[in-house]
Order: C-alpha cells, then sequence, then structure tokens
C-alpha cells in the first residue's frame, strides 16, 4: 500500500462525515487561534512598552543620592549620608575616560508665569552635557552654555508644551518669564517629544544647573546621569563610577548606581513571561482540542468497527488500519491548525484595527510552535484510538453491528 | 473436472480442531476435521445453525486459525502466520461474499470493489480498471458510481461478489450469500456463483439451504463441528 493511498483513504473517510469532520476541527482551530491572539496581544504589549523606553537610551547610567542596605549592629559613626554634588560631577567628567557625558540634575516643581499666564510645571537644573545624554535637543533658539551654568545666569529653556500654553503662538525667544518669583530669560525652545510612560516631556523647563540649586535653595544634586560611550562597557563603566564616587565619599559607598539596560531588560523579561504565560493559557484550550480529536476517534473506531472488519477481511493489516486512522487524526488537527493560524491573525488584525495604539504583532515563532503543537497534538491523540482500530479482531468485528 | 479430489489439492485440512475459551468451560467449534478441496471445485457445506459452520468458514478464509491440525492453502501451511501474514494471505487467495453483504456504506460500487486491490498495492489507475472490469463480469458496470446504500440487495451481493474476484484470488468464500435475499435475487446470484465456477473459480459456499447446496458438486455435512455422512445428517435432521 503506497503512501497516496492513505491520504486518499483517510481523506474518503473525512468527507463522508463533513459536519463531524468540522466540528472537531472547531477545537483545534479556535486553540491555535487562541495561541496567535494572545502571543499577539502579549508582544504588543511589549512593543508598546519598548516604543516608550526607545528615547532612554540602553547606555545609560544614573547615579542617585543615598544606598539602601541591610547592615548588622549599630550604624558606625561618622558614615553620615552624602549628598551628590556639582564636585562629583565634575570628577565623574574629568576621570570617567568610559563616558561620553556626564549630566548633573537637580530636579523640583514651581510656578512658571507669563504676563496673567501661569503654569506649575517640572524645572529641570541642567548642564549643557544634558542633551547629549538625555538625547533631548533644543530645536529654537540655543540651549543652557557653560558660561550661563558658572555665572548662575537667569536664562532658561521651555519645552514645547510649556512654551504653548504661556505664549500661544507667539515669539517667546528673548522674553521673560517668571520661574518661581525669578525672572528669566527665554534663549531656546525644545524639540517635540511627547509622552513617555505617561510623563509629558514637553512640559518641563530647563534651568542652568547653579541656578536652579539657588532658586530651590539647594547644594546637592537630583541625580547625576552617565552616558557610556561603548554600550559593551556599561558593566566597567558602572565600576569605575563606584570607585571614584568611593575616593571622593572617603570611602563610603553612599550612592546607587542603577543601570538603565538593566532596568529594561527586568522589564522585557517580564513582559516575555506574560506573553508565554498568556500563550501557555491558550495551548491548554489547544490540548482540549486534541482530547475531543482523541474522544471523536474513539467513537469513530466505535461506529466503524464494522469497515475495519471489511478492510481486515479483504487483506489490510495492522499497520494500514493505524495508519488510516492516524493520518484521519493528524489531518484534522493540521487542517484545524492552518484554521488556526488564519483566524488567529485576522483576529489580531482586528484587534490592530480597533486598538490602534497597541502595536500587536504575530511573531513567527507562535505560528510555527502552535502549528507543530497541533500536529502533535494529531498524533499523540490519534495514536491511542488508531491501535485500537487496528487491534480489532476480523471476526468480532464483522460481527458487529 | 476438480472434484474428483486432486492429487494435490487447493486447500488440505488435517485433524483441524478449533476450541474456543468461553466463561469458566472450553466450547469445541471444530472437533478433529479432515477435509480437502481441489482448485475447480463447487463445495457446499451444509450444516444446522451452530454446527460449527462459521468456524470451519472463518478458517478456511484464514480469519482465524487452528487450535489444533494443520490447514494448508497451495501446500503452504497456516498455522504460525501472524495476524498481518494472515492478512496478506486473505488478500491474495481468499474472496468473501457474506450473507450481510458487508459493503462499505457512502462509498460507491467501484470504490468498494476497489478495496482489496488498494491493500495489494495497486496503483490507482490499474485499480480503477480491474475494478471496472470485475464489475462487469457481475453486470454491474452501469452501477460503478451509485453508491452501496442506492443498491437494492441483489446488487450489493454482486458489488460483493465483484470485490471478492477483483484480487483474482484461488478461493471464493460464500456465507448463506443468498440469506437476505429475495427468491428471484438469490436465482440470479446462484447463476453468477455457477458461471464463475465454470469459469474456473473455487467456490466454497456455507448454507443451510438444500435447494442452494444442489448447485454445488459436493456437499459435507458439518454437526457439532464434526463432519458427518449424508445419510447421518439425514438422520439427525429427521
Amino acid at each position: 500500500m503506497t503512501r497516496i493511498d492513505f491520504v486518499e483513504v483517510a481523506m474518503d473517510s473525512l468527507r463522508t462525515n463533513r459536519l463531524r469532520s468540522a466540528l472537531t476541527m472547531l477545537g483545534v482551530i479556535i486553540g491555535v487561534a487562541a495561541v496567535i491572539l494572545l502571543v499577539a496581544l502579549g508582544q504588543g504589549t511589549k512593543n508598546y512598552v519598548e516604543e516608550q523606553f526607545a528615547g532612554l537610551g540602553s547606555n545609560i547610567l544614573i547615579v542617585t543620592p543615598g544606598k539602601i542596605e541591610t547592615k548588622g549592629g549599630p550604624p558606625i559613626i561618622g558614615s553620615t549620608r552624602h549628598k551628590l554634588t556639582l564636585d562629583d560631577s565634575r570628577i565623574l567628567e574629568k576621570k570617567g575616560y568610559l563616558f561620553g557625558g556626564v549630566a548633573p540634575v537637580v530636579f523640583g516643581t514651581a510656578e512658571v508665569r507669563y504676563r496673567n499666564r501661569s503654569r506649575n510645571v517640572s524645572v529641570l537644573g541642567v548642564t549643557p552635557a544634558f542633551q547629549d545624554v538625555r538625547n533631548l535637543h533644543v530645536e529654537i533658539g540655543s540651549f543652557l552654555g557653560e558660561a550661563d551654568v558658572d555665572a548662575r545666569r537667569r536664562v532658561c529653556v521651555l519645552g514645547r508644551t510649556v512654551k504653548r500654553e504661556l505664549f500661544g503662538n507667539a515669539n517667546a525667544l528673548g522674553q521673560t518669564v517668571k520661574v518661581a518669583g525669578t525672572l528669566f530669560r527665554v534663549m531656546g525652545i525644545m524639540e517635540r517629544k511627547g509622552i513617555s510612560l505617561g510623563i509629558d516631556i514637553d512640559d518641563i523647563v530647563f534651568l542652568p544647573v547653579r541656578t536652579a540649586q539657588e532658586i530651590f535653595d539647594l547644594d546637592g544634586l537630583f541625580e547625576i546621569l552617565i552616558s557610556v560611550r561603548n554600550r559593551n562597557d556599561i558593566e566597567s563603566g558602572k565600576e569605575l563610577a563606584v570607585s571614584l564616587l568611593k575616593r571622593a565619599h572617603n570611602r563610603h559607598e553612599d550612592f546607587t548606581i542603577t543601570n538603565q539596560a538593566a532596568i529594561l531588560s527586568s522589564l522585557y523579561t517580564i513582559l516575555d513571561t506574560l506573553t508565554y504565560v498568556l500563550g501557555g493559557i491558550a495551548a491548554i484550550s489547544l490540548l482540549v482540542g486534541g482530547i475531543g480529536i482523541m474522544n471523536i476517534m474513539l467513537v469513530t473506531v466505535k461506529e466503524r468497527t464494522n469497515e475495519i472488519g471489511i478492510r481486515k477481511a479483504v487483506g489490510a493489516r495492522n499497520r494500514d488500519i493505524l495508519l488510516q486512522f492516524l493520518l484521519e487524526s493528524t489531518t484534522l488537527s493540521v487542517a484545524g491548525g492552518i484554521g488556526g493560524i488564519l483566524v488567529g491573525m485576522a483576529g489580531a488584525g482586528t484587534l490592530h484595527f480597533l486598538v490602534p495604539k497597541l502595536p500587536v504583532s504575530v511573531p513567527a515563532w507562535s505560528i510555527l510552535l502552535s502549528f507543530t503543537f497541533s500536529a502533535f497534538v494529531g498524533v499523540f491523540f490519534g495514536v491511542y484510538p488508531a491501535r485500537k482500530a487496528a487491534a480489532l479482531n476480523p471476526i468480532e468485528a464483522l460481527r458487529y453491528e | 473436472m476438480g472434484f474428483e479430489a486432486a492429487s494435490d489439492p487447493l486447500l488440505r485440512l488435517r485433524g483441524v480442531t478449533k476450541l474456543y475459551e468461553a466463561g469458566a468451560g472450553r466450547v469445541v467449534g471444530l472437533s478433529d476435521v479432515d477435509l480437502e478441496i481441489g482448485a475447480g471445485e463447487f463445495v457446499a457445506v451444509m450444516g444446522p445453525s451452530g454446527s460449527g459452520k462459521s468456524t470451519l468458514m472463518n478458517i478456511l478464509g484464514c480469519l482465524d486459525v487452528p487450535t489444533a491440525g494443520t490447514y494448508e492453502i497451495k501446500g503452504t501451511p497456516v498455522a504460525g502466520l501472524s495476524s498481518d501474514d494472515l492478512s496478506t494471505l486473505r488478500n491474495r487467495e481468499i474472496g468473501f461474499v457474506f450473507q450481510v453483504f458487508h459493503l462499505l456504506p457512502r462509498y460507491t460500487a467501484l470504490r468498494n470493489v476497489e478495496l482489496p486491490l488498494i491493500y495489494a498495492g495497486v496503483p490507482r489507475g490499474e485499480r480503477a480498471r480491474r475494478a471496472l472490469e470485475s464489475l462487469c463480469a457481475v453486470g454491474l458496470e452501469d452501477r460503478k458510481g451509485h453508491l452501496t446504500n442506492e443498491l437494492s440487495g441483489g446488487q450489493k451481493q454482486r458489488v460483493a461478489i465483484a470485490r471478492a474476484l477483483v484480487n483474482r484470488p484461488s478461493l471464493l468464500l460464500a456465507d448463506e450469500p443468498t440469506g437476505n435475499l429475495d427468491t428471484r435475487s438469490g436465482e440470479e446470484l446462484m447463476e453468477i456463483l455457477s458461471g464463475l465456477n465454470a469459469s474456473g473459480v473455487t467456490v466454497v459456499l456455507v448454507t443451510h439451504d438444500p435447494a442452494i447446496a444442489r448447485r454445488a458438486h459436493r456437499t459435507v455435512y458439518i454437526v457439532d463441528g464434526k463432519l458427518v455422512s449424508a445419510e447421518r445428517f439425514r438422520e439427525i435432521r429427521g
């Protein structure tokens, strides 16, 4: 018996039971479609987060003051909490040969006022290095310069939203605004960046860092951003920053350095896990579909006992019967798998159409995996009924009505 | 003619016994049966129900193997063959005609006749050609595309005969072939079997109807699993 004949025999019997074949396939179709759709959803969520973080750069180290740690015994005298200062920033800049830029940041909130319009905004005190480190650039006018920082000049750069809210379409360059009650001259407008993680990056006013310290009456820094020149040096860059700052802080590690990439990668790990969990839950429904196939095949074997007897009487060997039934179940599951992939992709397309913000995507691995799994399900759940069919005694099978 | 037992018979049974395990005890299906059937013979097997006719049929048809004794087809002993080997043997050497037809429903007459050829590994084109030839032999070529459940009983049994003959077997085994047919269809069917036998096919026919058995060249009688003479059979039947 050639391979073609098996296909013919299996197709023949699937055709004679069209409705039942279709209903059995439906179980697999739903299972595979669920896998494809839920994985697409998980992947879409990850893509969304990735987009949101795209501007942040993966080569950034963030130094913040203070250290959370657990120590045994009473605190050692003299281990006072050190602030991060502009001196620290300068040391990192001077001796950090791995660093592309070092940007000290002071953070506060203040009211900014132009004539009769006012607005509460975030205020960042920065140095010129901030532009490249944070990848935020001025669009109109110019950014804060070294001289502005050193001389504590009363100049500012406005984010897009601040500019629009205070000035509308009017020219803002060279105008004077009040920040926390002090007059500042506007020297630049930032390019539009939009909302990232719910924070409007365009709703910020930038001041020279020393000026900001004066306004907010601070002598420390909120954080120091360091960009590492070569992405591969991110770990050694971190060690370098630690040793430089410890030397400056009397060997105390009273600061924390976090790695942007590490935070992101752990977040992505969580999102990947979420995708797998969703896919796994969907896979359970695929498994149920497989059990449906087994159920139907068992009923089929019972119902077609007489047919099996006839086939054996005219010369079908056990293997011929086994392969026929196995091929029937596999055909059901593979056809169901293909149908499920089409339905799942159509579903993902519809979802993308309904929620354009969510960049759903169907990864190739999910198609491959669910298809392979559905084929496997057909074989796995088909083996038992097929073996049962093959093992039937021809005399008893012929007698069966 | 073949009914004068040939020196090398087609089928040879020697001391064939078949026991069935049934609950606590054993049931004797056949007991020490000796039988030879030559090529080209037309033999009827007669016996009351429960006499062992079906058991003999199953053993002759290689659907079952004897518990004791030997059975040879063309000199080849059947004992010790695996179920797959028996399948192959049935496929090549034996054609079955059953009382209840045993055709695949929802398949066309032609597909039913093709069935043994599928398991013989005959390629598709040749399969269809030979199946059609076989349908012609029973005069049903114009019904080849009909589903078997659309056919009359007589037509069904003729399709079954076409199927039994399609692989040119040595032996045609017919188990009460007219049992489910009206008198006229039964007559027609017996004409076909006689005609086939005349053209050289060996036919073994199981029946309880003496009128049918008279068509055969030779009749063997079976009672309680044993072969008996015609006189003894009439005695028992009263």
